[in-house]
């Protein structure tokens, strides 16, 4: 006989307004359903009423834990829709930047993670430490500590100040040091290996026909990183590795996530030390003349979370539509599947390991 | 690449015999003459993407399901009804994807009213 229980929509471990309804059999799930939508603000309408650069601060705010990467995604989709160039400095710039978006978001996820699966807030607060460094380096580079808005169409708002890459180094340094403390921190502790190990397998067939992607795809042992696939900026020209694990298991999908933030702080000191002298700024919002070239456009960005994908359908004035495929979105569709048989608190370890936003899944 | 309706199922499966078996993303656009549906498929080992694109007419609006071909299809194609009004024929749809959202609007449809007075629902 099963039974039905509700978890959710607010509940610490559920990482914002997510609501899961799970059968059980005894102590294991049978079903598991996830119900979004509680943060659904309709932004795929909403742009369509606005003019192209009035939308930035609406993507920021689908993915509050990484914004200045949507951010960057929406403007470099609107810069192919009007058929602008880049900058050659704003493109080592935006790349330093996103990988260290993609620090930020990962140590904020290393800390609730830690909590969902019973290592109580020692290492969130640790996590939300370090953060802060990054935080730090990000509002030098764009004035604000969490929205940043910093992207112009075929540059930045503002070039980098004076001794930021020395700052950056300083703080990449000690975070590099402590991402090995944090790994030893949790892999010598039998208690978080047995909650990892094992569970909640998705094996590589799997995994391809649920569709998920970014390090949860990379986790099932698919090599696919639209960084090292389709690069764009300065990636190609960057040294690092995607990271590939095969086990498909929680653990497997930590790891990936633990290693790549080793090649962002890799990524970040190269694009710093290679990075050339010009003109980084980009156009100012009240000369851009309303002009769309292509009519449709598509651009696949890696997200801390994994692949986004923006179609755009542009009009003269304002995108006809938009169409954002957020990784989140899909990861948590496949929740359901990969919970299924598990045990009941192994559903929080599985959800831990998916790296949720729900601003982002529900759009 | 342009495909019929009817021939929507078969031209999934044709992709996925030739190693297209990645999901992207099911999308649409109101052209308001005509919807037209996107499906974005990908092929992992050579890392291409390959599109079908349905036209279908807004007063009779659904498509088949492919959730035979592309599990991830499910929840794009529940999204595909609640944000445009499509119906997805082929298989059940229990509940709403969105909670509380009473599915009687098309909000991605051009024609959609921004006042207009809102009921929410309880759908378990």
């Amino acid at each position: 006989m099963t039974t039905r229980i509700n978890i959710g929509p607010v509940h610490p471990s559920t990482h914002g307004v997510l609501r899961l309804v799970a059968d059980i059999d005894g102590d294991t799930v049978v079903n598991l359903e996830p119900h979004i939508g509680f943060l659904h603000r309709g932004v795929e309408k909403l742009v369509e009423t606005r003019m192209y650069m009035q939308s930035p601060p609406y993507m920021e705010k689908l993915d509050y834990v990484a914004p200045m990467s949507y951010d960057e995604a929406y403007v470099a989709t609107v810069e192919q829709a009007m058929g602008v160039e880049v900058k050659e400095r704003a493109m080592w710039v935006r790349t330093a930047l996103l990988e260290l978006q993609r620090i930020a978001s990962h140590l904020l996820w290393l800390g609730t993670m830690a909590n969902d699966v019973g290592q109580f807030f020692t290492l969130f607060m640790w996590c939300f430490k370090d953060r802060d460094l990054v935080l730090r380096l990000l509002e030098e580079a764009s004035g604000a500590r969490m929205f940043y808005v910093n992207m112009r169409i075929g540059g930045l708002i503002r070039d980098l100040p004076p001794g930021f890459e020395d700052r950056a180094r300083e703080a990449l340094d000690y975070i590099e040091k402590r991402v090995k403390e944090y790994e030893d921190f949790l892999e010598k502790n039998p208690l978080f290996m047995e909650r990892m190990k094992g569970v909640g397998v998705m094996d590589r067939d799997m995994a391809i026909s649920l569709g998920v992607t970014g390090p949860v795809l990379r986790g099932s042992g698919v090599s696919y990183d639209v960084r090292k696939d389709i690069p764009y900026y300065v990636y190609d020209k960057l040294n690092f590795e995607a990271q590939v694990r095969s086990e498909g298991d929680c653990f497997a999908r930590y790891k990936v996530r633990m290693l790549e933030l080793r090649e962002s702080i890799k990524l970040v000191r190269n694009a710093l030390s290679k990075m050339p002298a010009g003109d980084a700024l980009g156009m100012q919002v009240r000369l851009i003349l309303p002009s769309a070239k292509n009519r449709e456009v598509r651009v696949s960005r890696e997200l801390p979370r994994g692949e986004c994908m923006m179609y755009m359908v542009a009009d003269p004035q304002r995108p006809y539509r938009l169409s954002i495929r957020s990784p989140t979105f899909i990861n948590l569709a496949a929740l359901g599947e990969i919970s299924k048989g598990c045990k009941t608190a192994d559903i929080f370890a599985i959800l831990g390991s998916l790296d949720v936003v729900m601003g982002d899944a529900d759009r | 690449m342009k495909i019929e309706r009817s021939g929507l199922v078969q031209g999934a499966r044709d992709l996925k015999t030739r190693g297209y078996s990645y999901l992207v993303k099911i999308t649409a656009v109101d052209y308001e003459k005509y919807l037209e549906v996107i499906y974005t498929v990908r092929n992992l080992s050579e890392r291409k993407d390959e599109t079908l694109e349905v036209e279908i007419d807004p007063a009779d609006a659904w498509v088949p399901t492919v959730m035979g071909e592309f599990r991830a299809a499910d929840w794009y194609e529940r999204e595909l009804f609640e944000m445009f009004g499509i119906q997805v024929k082929g298989r059940n749809v229990e509940r709403l994807l969105l909670e509380k959202w009473n599915g009687k609007a098309a909000p991605l449809r051009k024609n959609f009213t921004w006042n207009a007075p809102y009921e929410t629902s309880d759908n378990q």
